[in-house]
């Protein structure tokens, strides 16, 4: 019998299949038109504020979306015990805004710090990516407890 | 004095590549008043975690409604049958938070419940020491046994004493000793603690406990144009 081609199993892995293959490619190429447009500015706001929103977006989608199994757990177990779609959607939430934050607070804290401890434009920038980390972090998990399937999981 | 739970018709449909699997062809009618122990008998793929899920509201039925304590909760959540009839509920497949421990898991369920922090540690010690959990306590769930996880999510809905429990398959994942334990345990609440029980289950040896048995039938199937079989 003719043994499968190891070549054509390894290069089958430089196609990128999935849709976190996408989310991914997204976050780099993101990064790389924010270094390019930091330089440009728009009524006084950087560019680079726009694709700091636009990679905020994949990259909190791309980590709940990552160990979904284990997230489908903890949320059947949460309805098991008595739990609400809005509870189990505040809790991602609150998980994808504090990611963000996280990431965030150094540039925050400086823009803080540097206008006398006041909050600017840039400020409530830096927030509201915060606050879309956390919407787009809890999305997948919103899809997948209202989906058809998500009962079906309480079954052996 | 009033029912805890009534269903009417219900019924369910899935659809199949050729055509659509139809469940409860009668329609289930059951009705459940305080106090009872009712078995759901059936074999395997006849619908028993999918009844389970409808009375639970889980999952929405094809057609026919679901009463709890007189209010239609067909198309209600979990969390407002709950708010009508205090219910736990214990799946087939076992279900815990696993970033938690046992304890930790046991608590989080029974502070949703909406009990007390006061009462909750002795509450829990309780359970643990019903089940014998004792030594798995500060263990995570996914370090441990089908079983033992079987347990941990009895332990979980007994904690919250709940007026109605609902389990699926409560022997399934127990060994042998186990599953001679868990019956008693049953009985005894139902008579003892006046807790009503709804349990399905495909062993007719548990059913026996039961005061009330209802028998599924095997699902029809429906193709667009006509009937075949059973």
């Amino acid at each position: 019998m003719e043994k499968p081609s190891w070549a054509s199993f390894v290069m089958g892995g430089a196609v990128p299949r999935e849709f976190t293959d996408l989310l991914v490619i997204a976050i780099i190429g993101l990064a790389g038109l924010q270094a390019y447009l930091t330089r440009f500015t728009v009524g006084g706001v950087e560019l680079g504020f726009l694709t700091l929103f636009l990679s905020v977006l994949p990259a909190c989608t791309l980590a709940s979306l990552s160990n979904a199994t284990r997230k489908l757990r903890e949320e059947l177990a949460l309805f098991a015990y008595g739990g609400s779609t809005w509870q189990v959607w505040a809790k991602h939430f609150l998980r994808g805004f504090t990611c963000s934050l996280i990431a965030l607070s150094p540039f925050l804290s400086l823009e803080i710090i540097t206008t006398g401890y006041s909050i600017n434009s840039r400020s409530l920038l830096l927030l509201l990516a915060a606050v879309l980390g956390g919407a787009f972090y809890s999305g997948p998990s919103l899809r997948r407890v209202r989906s058809a399937e998500f009962a079906e999981s309480y079954k052996a | 004095m009033t029912y805890l739970i009534e269903t009417t018709s219900v019924k369910m449909e899935y659809p199949h590549s050729d055509g659509v699997i139809q469940l409860y062809d009668e329609g289930v009618s059951l009705r459940v008043d305080p106090g009872d122990f009712v078995a759901v008998l059936g074999g395997s793929g006849w619908g028993k975690s999918t009844l389970v899920n409808i009375i639970l509201g889980l999952e929405k039925p094809t057609s026919g409604t679901v009463h709890f304590s007189g209010e239609d909760v067909t198309r209600a959540s979990f969390v407002k049958r709950c708010s009508l009839v205090k219910t736990g509920a214990v799946f087939q497949r076992p279900t815990a938070v696993p970033q938690l421990t046992v304890g930790q898991n046991l608590n989080l369920a029974l502070s949703m419940a909406g009990i007390p922090k006061s009462e909750r540690d002795e509450r829990i010690r309780e359970s643990i020491a019903f089940f014998g959990l004792e030594r798995i306590t500060r263990a995570y769930p996914e370090s441990l046994s089908a079983g033992q996880r079987k347990r941990i999510d009895l332990a979980r809905a007994l904690a919250i004493k709940p007026q109605l429990l609902v389990l699926d398959e409560p022997t399934g994942d127990l060994d042998t000793s186990a599953s001679n334990l868990v019956m008693p345990l049953l009985r005894g609440l139902n008579k003892d603690h006046g807790t009503t029980i709804l349990m399905v289950t495909a062993l007719p040896r548990y059913a026996s406990s039961a005061h009330q048995l209802l028998h599924l039938k095997p699902p029809g199937f429906i193709t667009p144009s006509k009937r075949i079989d059973r």
